[in-house]
């Protein structure tokens, strides 16, 4: 007789796996407040994105009989603003034009600050002067400066975007001056130049990439600021005109009848409000998730 | 519901602050009067400005002066006048009581000078105008004077009224050069200077000897020892001021509030039934889209001015149906009814009939043209709701009217360029020769001309409505310059404003004026109980 031994199989299980490191999607999820903070946006921007679909009115067709009926009167959940729109459409429209100020802002003034960054901290030569640049664009406050464009080239969006994209370029170049600085300064870069690389193939391969967490985390923190600093040069009457939806341009139409109808100065402020925090908030979120020091 | 919620929100602005209020209240013997905004200069002939003439009326006196009902001339500097046969030289006899702030008497050579003065090129003033054709004026005596003109002005009188006519001392002006009005200033007014901080407290004090003000009111000297202007600019904060004592009269009262004041005890409420101030939309009528009649007339039609005063006024307003208030003198009834009536289906059909057609998105289009113009106005909230309001009207009847709204400060230089088809305006004026020579005589273009009006026939009877020595003829012209005028559709009348003033429990004697807006005029019934 003879006995068989079958050789024991261990479970997968046991076998030792190496640890698998969350995403920055769950690191960002793990925390509630950013959690709630990116559904938030979601929301908004889908909002934003849905404007068409989701009004039950047109933006701009008024009923001056209906003006400033309170929320909650029939077919108005919102109530109305003083022209007699239905504030959900007002507000829907209003985020539109608000988000996409914040985006075309930060989007060119960030883009343009990027560059001169990469090129300021990569070209030695220009560093002083292009910095020294900045520090000037830096003095201009940004409200300060859409008066100036607003007086000269008229208000509207454009000016608005105008103004906000260029008190954003000091503020990216900065960052990504002193991101790009940090990374420069790194063993890769000189065998990368050691190999003969091109600079812009070492800019675009190796240090840009290597930057980009910064970027975005500032990106998404300045897009709360912009959208504030927007919705305040809208307040002074010198973005979207008439009869644009913009929420801080209906802030500013409500404010006169605060004693009687609360509601068109309320809720767009609370709509620039819930943006502005979730934006921030995801920031805040985003720059501990990519953060390798705060990864366990 | 909403009228006891706001009683009760105004009467809690006042019982809220209470005890601070009562630190805070204004001086004894000390009127405090609030208003939006301050001039740049209290120089007569150099300021338009509303703000400037409601301190200069109570610094300086005119010759003659205007009754309540805006309409009837009064003594004032002037005991009285007469005109030559032809028309073309005023008399005026001075009283002989009168003396400026600094103590020295008032002759015929301060009104000589202070006349030569406005019309004087090197003053730059922007009214001189309103002086008319001025030949001489001479200071016959100490207390006579003679307004030559090259030809007959029927206005001047009324012109003289206002504050840009206001007599000013010669050695004042001369030692003070372009800061008179600005340093310091030297009137006969029923106030002298006392101290401007620009942009927030304009100190006046008693003048001692006054006793010669205008027989409309019924004391001829100043009731109160100070008079302090004081500036606001934001409405809900004047009126939070004026409620908690800290000023005691306004005429800057946010429309929206008018109502609601009505049931504040504290507060007494006021309204001038004579008043002109207009509010109009004007086309430049040589630019494309809107030099078509048919364009003009629809947009007349097309505005529901009812509702876009009801909603931009709520109540503090009456829709204009004509191009002048009905109690100026010269209104022309006639010209009145050619004004288009809203009716929106007519708009269309007048649309139609012109070959414009609606387009894919809705604007008309004609030849390739769209039906879109761009209107210029001033940023302000008032605008803002009128502008959106008509906007959502033409876009019903397929015109597109696109809006840009400027600040103050670079507004009016805006408004004199041709860069825009359309704009929105407000005005002041005393009859309809003075609003219509004003802004439709060719030789006011580009501005206050900014329609480009330019009509010799036009031009023709503005000149007779000035300078005809027989009223019929005079009034005649002006009533035919007034149905031309409208048969072009050359405005879209908006809203004729009215004029309220809030004052606090301590004062009494307050009654709204109005002349050129100013609520105050010269404010001598005006007394302080406590």
């Amino acid at each position: 007789m003879s006995a068989t031994v079958e050789n024991p199989v261990l479970p997968a299980a046991a076998e030792a796996a190496p640890p698998k490191r969350p995403n920055t999607l769950a690191r960002l999820l793990r925390e509630p407040a950013a959690a709630f903070a990116l559904v938030l946006v979601v929301l908004v921007i889908g909002a934003a994105l849905l404007a068409p679909v989701l009004s039950p009115t047109d933006p701009f067709d008024n009923d001056l009989s209906l003006a400033m009926q309170p929320p909650g009167s029939p077919g108005l959940w919102l109530g109305a603003d003083s022209q007699g729109r239905n504030m959900v459409t007002r507000v829907l429209y209003g985020l539109r034009i608000t988000l996409l100020m914040g985006l075309a802002s930060v989007a060119l003034g960030g883009g343009i600050g990027a560059l001169i960054g990469f090129a300021a901290a990569f070209y030695r030569r220009i560093d002083g002067l292009l910095m020294r640049l900045m520090d000037i664009m830096l003095s201009f406050p940004a409200i300060l400066f859409g008066l100036a464009l607003a007086a000269i080239f008229g208000p509207g969006i454009q000016a608005v975007v105008l103004a906000l994209s260029v008190a954003t370029i000091p503020l990216m170049a900065r960052i990504v001056r002193g991101s790009a600085l940090a990374v420069m300064g790194l063993d890769y870069i000189e065998a990368a130049r050691a190999t003969g690389m091109s600079d812009t193939r070492i800019i675009l391969r190796h240090v840009a990439p290597n930057c980009l967490s910064s970027i975005f985390v500032f990106a998404t923190l300045r897009f709360g600021q912009v959208i504030l600093l927007g919705s305040a040069l809208s307040f002074l009457g010198l973005g979207a005109q008439p009869p644009t939806a913009e929420l801080g341009a209906m802030a500013s139409d409500g404010r006169n009848f605060l004693f009687f109808a609360p509601h068109i100065a309320v809720i767009p402020c609370i709509a620039i409000f819930a943006v502005v925090l979730a934006f921030n908030v995801l920031g805040d979120a985003l720059r501990d998730a990519l953060d390798p020091r705060l990864r366990t | 519901m909403k009228k006891w919620l706001l009683t009760g929100l105004m009467a809690l602005g006042v019982a809220a602050p209470a005890a601070d209020a009562l630190a805070q209240a204004a001086p004894r013997n000390t009127l405090v009067v609030l208003r939006e905004i301050d001039a740049d200069n209290y120089d007569p002939p150099r300021s338009t400005a509303r703000g400037a003439g409601e301190v200069i009326y109570m610094m300086s006196d005119t010759l003659v002066s205007l009754d309540w009902d805006q309409r009837t001339v009064r003594p004032g500097l002037a005991e009285s006048w007469t005109v030559s046969e032809d028309g073309k030289t005023y008399t005026f006899k001075l009283r002989r009581d009168v003396t400026f702030c600094d103590g020295k008497p008032f002759t015929a050579r301060d009104v000589a000078y202070t006349i030569k003065r406005w019309v004087d090129p090197a003053t730059r003033s922007p009214i001189r105008w309103r002086a008319g054709p001025v030949d001489d004026v001479i200071a016959v005596d100490d207390y006579t004077v003679e307004y030559k003109l090259k030809e007959p002005y029927g206005e001047l009188l009324y012109q003289l009224t206002l504050f840009f006519a206001s007599i000013v001392d010669q050695q004042t002006v001369e030692k003070l050069g372009a800061n008179f009005g600005v340093q310091g200033f030297n009137g006969t007014g029923p106030y002298c200077w006392g101290s401007w901080s620009p942009r927030q407290d304009f100190v006046l004090t008693r003048h001692p000897n006054y006793r010669w003000g205008p027989p409309l009111y019924s004391n001829p000297s100043p009731q109160v020892e100070r008079v302090i202007w004081r500036i606001i600019p934001e409405a809900n904060t004047r009126l939070a001021a004026l409620q908690s004592g800290q000023g005691d009269v306004t005429q800057y009262i946010p429309q929206f509030a008018i109502a609601g004041l009505r049931n504040v005890p504290t507060v007494k409420l006021t309204r001038q039934e004579n008043y002109f101030w207009d509010f109009f939309m004007g086309f430049k009528v040589d630019k494309p889209v809107v030099s078509d009649p048919a364009i003009r007339r629809a947009v007349n039609l097309g505005v529901n001015r009812n509702a876009v005063v009801q909603a931009t006024f709520f109540g503090a307003a009456d829709p204009a149906d004509a191009y002048l208030n009905p109690r100026t003198i010269g209104y022309d009834a006639e010209a009145a009814k050619m004004v288009p009536s809203f009716n929106a289906d007519e708009a269309r059909r007048v649309l139609d009939e012109a070959g414009w057609a609606p387009g894919p998105d809705g604007i008309r289009v004609k030849n390739g043209e769209r039906a879109s113009f761009l209107l210029y106005g001033l940023q302000t909230s008032e605008w803002r709701r009128m502008s959106e309001a008509m906007q959502a009207d033409l876009r019903r009847i397929g015109i597109d009217m696109r809006v840009q709204l400027w600040d103050a400060t670079v507004g009016w230089g805006k408004l004199a360029t041709q860069e825009f088809d359309a704009f929105m305006m407000s005005y002041p004026y005393i009859s309809a020769t003075d609003g219509f020579s004003l802004y439709f005589d060719s030789t006011n273009r580009p501005t206050p001309n900014r329609m480009n009006w330019n009509d010799p026939e036009t031009d023709r009877l503005l000149r007779i409505a000035k300078t005809g020595l027989a009223e019929g003829d005079r009034m005649r012209a002006i009533g035919e310059a007034q149905r031309r005028i409208t048969a072009a559709n050359v405005w879209l009348p908006i809203a004729r404003e009215q004029l309220w003033i809030a004052a606090s429990q301590r004062t009494e004697g307050v009654r709204p004026h109005g002349i050129y807006g100013v609520g105050l005029y010269k404010g001598l019934d005006i007394r302080l109980t406590r």
